[in-house]
């Protein structure tokens, strides 16, 4: 991959300049190398898959690591940061991804600890920036009273009264609603104009465009574009993610499924649950039917709610014509439905046992009476890990070992070898990368092929279009709009989604 | 209005109210119990308990636990009651026992921190060494014939009714109230104990900060020994044992929470002073004071437990109604 041969950057120029990391974790080397140059007032959007080495990279700026090779300047200066407070101290500060907060302390006292200013002259600096920006937020609440965003704007609150100069924003985006999103965007644009350089870790290219100056891609620890966005497309940036060799691929749409003969698995009748309201739907054997919408549209509690993790308030859910509103989850893994949970690390993985073990802990009860089957665990294991290409030492690697796209496959294994006739899918390729998620993408058309209702929920509207037979959007807790095949694509999910479509429905 | 509300928000007010309500209670079945000198003799007893839930009320708001403050305050206890028996000035054997003190925590500190163990496995095994140690120092014999001069202090009294030493314990409660509640650097402890990835981000010396908790803890534990030598004027080499859960039980009683990051060493005090009490209250009512730890015990239990059940309701509850409120609007209705 070529990376653009420009005059050498003078160092002092910059507000921060990266020269020549290098940094392994035991035999594995996470960045082989990485030059790097933010002047004042630019935005560098720092974009690449899992596994890149982006978090690593902006951890040893902020002091959490220490690399094994390689220089930082600040404004000229080497400067070497071994914790964060020698970063904080230099005026870089890092809003990590899941906000960090202190949950029983309130806004004013999170924003204020660590300052050896006096209270009342902080409380006067929180609240002059605060006007400075038009936002509003009470310094009395306590920290666990408010939602991501807000935690988040407390974060880049803490960051500016330190008068932060490098600020590193993780994917701040990735939990925001649509609205949330517009002011962050807002105050990125004061921030630059304030001459705060700002590192954007970010996996939507549309951002890029839309606040980045410059941009930076990264991928196996080395970084294979940059420059300024002007210079490049959408298309260039997805050809720097991909491995060199790989063609682009397109997005394909399959062939269209005869519903004149089918009759409904499942059937949603006026479901009503908490985050969710109304909700009827039909899902028929060997489709994909996408659910769209923004976070917090209610997708997920809809999903988890059939899947007996929440209370049904009212309405049914018709399996095979029987009614399982209300059953615990083992009854309904027992009748045929399984969910694969949105969170990975949380609900979905058990980090320290190995491969084979997570594979067979939803069917053991399948297996074996009281004792555990080893030898049908390890077939059943070895049989996923080459249908999937789940990429491992072998059956008995631990869980946690394995990158963010293997855990996933491992989690959908699971979840398929209690041979479900319904299977809920839920954001199955956030934060993998590119090769992982044509896997993912080859294992659902499988489950098709063979019979299985697959509801697919995701955020990423242009899988859907690649994939879905039918697909419907959530806005606000209720579906509002149905689309068959033919009307599913990019503008009418995104409008539907945001609530401001316009069309017809026909599904 | 605000403030009347704030009073009340408070966790350690419901403990107040029910160190009020048992006296109330065991008034009304024996009015002799609310007598002003009963009264006296729980709250000049309960300063040995108050020292040491101070404490570690420093380690559990960090979000840690010490089991040794038990063992710490006999090995205080006996190189204290030693060093005066043998006729050294008060000032060494109290100097001395503070360094034992904070010694014990500081092992019990490093451990944690630098050696990463978890702090209940390394107090634990601390516990274990300083227990060992009281019988190495003292043979297994009891430290008796500490000067009559020295046991006098703690019954000196203000006007015939509470101890210096009980004001003694409040000041130092002032302090340390103060010193975590508002000052900069006394946040920290609450801000380890609430989010220690959060803490070590915004640049606070995480490792720092619990070694000087569980020293403080170690301090407050030889203190605490010191003042037993004076009240019991001997030392067994058992002294202290079990104390451990008397303190940590008082400072749950008192509103810490013991994830960290939530309490007072006012609570923490009023917690003691309930935990002394119930001892009298078992003499008062006509049960064997063989119960004491037993109800200890089970108070510890029960009220962590109903701590955990409503956390969990409060934010179940809020999370349901985030969510309901979601789908009270209409706009998701147009086009259905």
């Amino acid at each position: 991959m070529q990376v653009a041969d420009k005059p050498p950057v003078n160092i002092k120029d910059t507000m921060i300049s990266i020269r020549g990391i290098c940094k392994s974790f035991a035999s594995n080397t996470v960045l082989k190398g990485i030059d790097l140059d933010v002047r004042c007032g630019e935005v560098v959007a720092l974009i690449g898959g899992n596994g890149a080495g982006k978090s690593t990279l902006m951890k040893i700026i902020m002091g959490i690591y220490e690399q094994d090779k390689g220089d930082i300047f600040l404004r000229g200066e080497k400067v070497k940061l071994t914790k964060p407070a020698a970063a904080l101290a230099q005026g870089i500060y890092l809003v990590p991804q899941e906000p960090m907060l202190f949950p029983n302390m309130t806004v004013e006292e999170n924003i204020a600890i660590g300052f050896p200013d006096k209270k009342s002259e902080l409380h006067m600096k929180m609240i002059n920036i605060m006007d400075q920006l038009g936002w509003k937020l009470r310094l009395d609440r306590k920290a666990d009273t408010l939602s991501i965003a807000e935690q988040q704007l407390v974060e880049i609150l803490r960051g500016l009264l330190r008068n932060a100069k490098i600020l590193i924003l993780d994917e701040p985006t990735s939990s925001l609603t649509f609205n949330e999103v517009e002011s962050l965007f807002k105050l990125v644009e004061e921030l630059k104009s304030k001459g705060i350089s700002i590192f954007y870790i970010t996996h939507r290219l549309t951002e890029v465009f839309k606040i980045a100056t410059h941009v930076a891609i990264m991928r196996d620890g080395m970084i294979t574009l940059k420059g300024s966005v002007n210079e490049f497309t959408k298309e260039d940036l997805v050809k720097g993610l991909l491995p060199p060799d790989t063609k682009l691929k397109t997005t394909e749409k399959s062939e269209e499924l005869d519903y004149t003969h089918l009759k409904p698995i499942l059937e949603l009748k006026n479901l009503t649950g908490y985050g969710f309201k109304d909700i009827n739907l039909e899902v028929f054997p060997g489709e994909v039917l996408g659910v769209a919408g923004v976070v917090g549209a209610g997708r997920t509690d809809f999903a988890k709610t059939i899947f007996g993790m929440d209370e049904v308030k009212s309405g049914e859910v018709l399996l095979n014509g029987e009614n399982i509103a209300g059953v615990s989850t083992r009854t309904v893994l027992d009748k045929g439905l399984n969910y694969v949970p949105e969170d990975r690390y949380l609900d979905g993985i058990f980090k320290i046992a190995d491969v084979s073990s997570n594979i067979s802990s939803a069917s053991l009860r399948k297996m074996s009476k009281f004792f555990l089957n080893k030898k049908a665990e390890k077939t059943l294991g070895d049989e996923y890990i080459s249908n999937f290409r789940i990429k491992v030492t072998g059956h008995n690697q631990s869980m946690g070992s394995l990158s963010g796209g293997n855990q996933q496959k491992v989690v959908i294994a699971r979840a398929l070898s209690t041979s479900p006739q319904v299977v809920i899918l839920d954001e199955p390729t956030r934060g993998i990368d590119a090769g992982a998620r044509g896997d993912v993408y080859s294992i659902i058309n499988g489950l098709k092929k063979q019979g299985v209702a697959v509801l697919l929920i995701s955020s990423d509207f242009e899988e859907i279009v690649e994939l879905c037979d039918r697909a419907v959007t959530m806005y606000q807790g209720r579906i509002n709009h149905r689309f068959s095949k033919h009307q599913i694509d990019l503008d009418n999910l995104t409008a539907a989604s945001f609530g401001v479509y316009e069309g017809d429905d026909s599904a | 209005m605000k403030a009347l509300k704030n009073i009340f928000k408070a966790r350690e007010i419901s403990s107040l109210i029910f160190l009020i309500a048992i006296f109330l209670i065991v008034g009304s079945i024996n009015p002799s119990f609310l007598r002003f000198k009963n009264l006296l003799l729980i709250f000049n007893g309960s300063i040995v308990y108050v020292l040491l839930a101070i404490g570690i009320a420093f380690v559990i708001i960090s979000g840690e636990i010490d089991v040794s403050i038990g063992a710490t305050l006999g090995l205080a206890a006996a190189v204290s009651a030693t060093l005066l028996r043998d006729g050294s000035s008060w000032a060494a054997a109290v100097i001395s026992a503070l360094i034992v003190g904070a010694a014990v925590g500081l092992i019990n500190g490093i451990g944690v921190t630098v050696l990463k163990i978890p702090s209940i496995i390394m107090t634990l095994g601390v516990n274990g060494v300083v227990r060992g140690a009281i019988y190495v120092y003292t043979n297994g014999k009891w430290v008796e014939n500490v000067p009559y001069t020295f046991k006098a202090i703690s019954q000196a009294t203000i006007m015939n009714t509470l101890t210096y030493f009980f004001f003694g314990a409040l000041i130092l409660m002032g302090i340390v109230h103060i010193l975590l509640t508002k000052t900069n650097r006394g946040r920290y402890f609450a801000a380890v104990g609430d989010n220690v990835s959060g803490a070590h981000l915004i640049g606070i010396p995480v490792d720092k900060t619990k070694i000087i908790t569980f020293v403080a803890c170690g301090i407050f534990a030889a203190i605490a020994g010191v003042v037993y030598v004076s009240r019991v004027g001997f030392v067994t080499p058992t002294a202290g044992n079990g104390y451990e859960m008397k303190a940590i039980a008082a400072c749950v009683l008192g509103g810490i929470s013991l994830t960290g990051g939530v309490g007072t060493v006012v609570g923490a005090t009023i917690g003691a002073t309930i935990m002394s009490s119930i001892s009298r209250v078992l003499v008062f009512l006509k049960f064997s004071s063989d119960y004491d730890n037993t109800i200890t015990g089970i108070l510890l239990i029960i009220i962590v437990v109903a701590d955990a059940l409503i956390q969990r309701r409060v934010a179940e509850k809020a999370r349901r109604k985030r969510l309901l409120a979601r789908t009270s609007g209409e706009g998701g209705k147009n086009n259905e």
